[in-house]
């Protein structure tokens, strides 16, 4: 397009709707500086008395717990089954290649509500409801594409010359992989990584089937926290995982920039 | 087979047994429990019908869900693009410093928790929220308006959540058109808005067909923010699907829905993924 300033209504109309996008989430974290017992905007006095309520609690504890233990090893072990995928499908290794790739993506184009009831139904029939790991590996399963899609972009960015250079000079595949390519993914898997922690640590509509009455994540606890109506701690628990979101993100930065999308 | 080869397998292995197991087999197993027969009272049978789907396509108080939420999707979907499209212009126009601002503030709330942003609206929309707190001390009101659990509320907040996608699909797609095209137009005296509809809009098509099949998908499969916005009564297809299974324990009939709704969501990116790749391959002839 014609590069053009603009117009004093274009961005009157962009920043209301940028208000629009953002008023949710400040909302949220004004009300839980509260003074008072309700929810109220903007907050009268502030304190932070809600957020040493939710910390000490022991459901929120135990909540939060949960979310972290299952996000870092969903997200860990997403990275070592999709980074190992990626490269043998990158390098054409196994046959089948269109096959195995639709169908590490497919749980990304299913409604996340069916994953979550077929896999409802099927742990039942086999007796593993409320396994811990059965958790992780259905997180692992929807956080995947997103590193397989970011490792395999990193793959088809690199030179395959430095990876046969260092093959020629005597190493072999896997020091290559471990001293060229390896290194040259890490932004790549960062970013992917990122994705998918953010990704196990806001879902819901799946992880809602496989928890026992006795389990919870911290998304879980609010959404199930707020049909009993509302108070400044539900505000203080949102703040905490907004501000969990906001650090990853920031270290991220380090290693992404997010613009260079564009 | 060579080394090479073992080598392969044995790293796409952890994978793909990982999807067979925990995506491929529950998905095949539901297809079956959607043909079961099922008695209330008696739970699921031994006995192979297509009664569920009947009912499910017959019944008027399923057709009405099913309505609702294709209804809310075209809504939603209609929402983002008017919204998104200016944003968009707004951001390719805009300064180097402004841009990265601005897509900042995009993709934030996209990374924040769609159960916080759910709860962030019930604030604003509550009875006795933002809104009608505000409106009603300025004396603009005097009852307060029912935003909430009800289509409006839902709107909003599904609009509000889906619309960063809508944008970072729209700006690649924008700014991917030629100068020189708009510049041919407007040399030719075409007016600014006949440009715009005729060359702009036209040429920005693949962006919005994927932007607003992506949105529209996201909503009809949405369940946390129809439940928490919509309320217990206003319901759609993925909150039937979780009351089915989680209350009704009719486990045939919620499979049934669920794979309605794989159905129409896998058929519409299919069909999208065909009418981009024409359309590009119509611009290059």
């Amino acid at each position: 397009m014609i590069p053009r300033k603009p117009t004093l209504l274009l961005t009157l109309f962009a920043l209301l709707v940028l208000v629009f996008m953002n008023a949710p989430t400040v909302v949220v974290v004004l009300a839980s500086f509260t003074k008072t017992s309700y929810l109220t905007v903007p907050p009268q006095g502030w304190t932070l008395d809600w957020f040493s309520e939710v910390l000490t609690d022991r459901g929120y504890r135990r909540a939060i717990s949960t979310s972290l233990t299952l996000a870092a090893g969903a997200t860990a072990l997403s990275i070592l089954l999709g980074t190992a995928a990626s490269y043998a499908l990158h390098h054409r290794l196994v046959r089948g290649r269109d096959a195995i790739l639709s169908l590490v993506m497919a749980p990304l184009v299913f409604p996340a509500v069916v994953i979550g009831v077929a896999l409802l139904q099927y742990i039942s029939m086999l007796g593993f409801r409320g396994q811990f790991w059965i958790l992780m590996l259905a997180h692992v399963l929807i956080t995947l594409p997103y590193v397989v899609r970011s490792a395999m972009s990193s793959l088809t960015g690199l030179n395959p010359q430095l990876e046969e250079a260092a093959m020629v000079l005597g190493s072999n595949r896997f020091e290559a992989f471990r001293l060229v390519t390896l290194p040259l993914l890490k932004p790549g898997l960062v970013a992917g990584g990122i994705f998918s922690f953010v990704t196990s640590l806001d879902n819901v509509p799946v992880t809602i089937f496989l928890l026992t009455p006795r389990q919870t994540t911290l998304p879980v606890k609010i959404f199930a926290s707020v049909e009993h109506g509302v108070d400044p701690s539900i505000a203080a628990a949102s703040t905490l995982l907004v501000a969990g979101t906001a650090i990853a993100l920031i270290l991220a930065q380090k290693w992404v920039s997010f613009t260079r999308f564009f | 087979m060579n080394s090479s080869r073992w080598l392969g397998a044995g790293l796409v292995l952890p994978a793909t047994a990982l999807l067979l197991l925990l995506f491929l087999a529950p998905t095949l197993l539901m297809g079956l429990m959607s043909l079961r027969n099922y008695t209330a009272g008696t739970g699921v049978g031994s006995d192979w019908t297509i009664a569920n789907y009947l009912s499910v396509l017959t019944d008027g108080f399923y057709i009405e869900i099913m309505a609702r939420t294709l209804f809310l999707g075209l809504v939603v979907t209609l929402a983002t693009l008017l919204l998104g499209f200016p944003l968009a212009l707004f951001i390719l126009r805009s300064s180097p410093a402004v841009q990265t601002l601005t897509i900042l503030l995009v993709i934030f709330p996209l990374l924040c928790n769609i159960v916080v942003r759910s709860f962030g609206w019930m604030v604003l929309l509550s009875p006795n929220g933002v809104i009608n707190e505000t409106l009603a001390s300025l004396g603009l009101i005097a009852e307060p308006l029912d935003l909430m659990y009800n289509l409006t509320g839902v709107v909003i907040g599904l609009t509000q959540i889906y619309l960063p996608f809508m944008v970072l699909l729209l700006v690649p797609a924008l700014q991917n058109i030629p100068a020189d095209v708009e510049a041919a137009a407007l040399g030719l005296r075409a007016s600014r808005p006949r440009t715009f509809a005729t060359i702009i809009v036209p040429l920005a098509l693949p962006g919005i067909i994927t932007g607003s099949i992506l949105v529209f998908v996201l909503t009809i499969s949405a369940l946390v923010t129809p439940r928490m916005l919509g309320g217990p009564t206003y319901k759609v297809m993925a909150t039937q699907i979780y009351d089915e299974f989680m209350t009704n324990l009719n486990w045939p009939a919620g499979a049934a829905l669920a794979f309605i709704l794989t159905a129409i969501t896998l058929g519409l990116i299919w069909g999208a993924n065909r009418l981009a790749a024409r359309y590009t391959k119509g611009l290059q002839a």
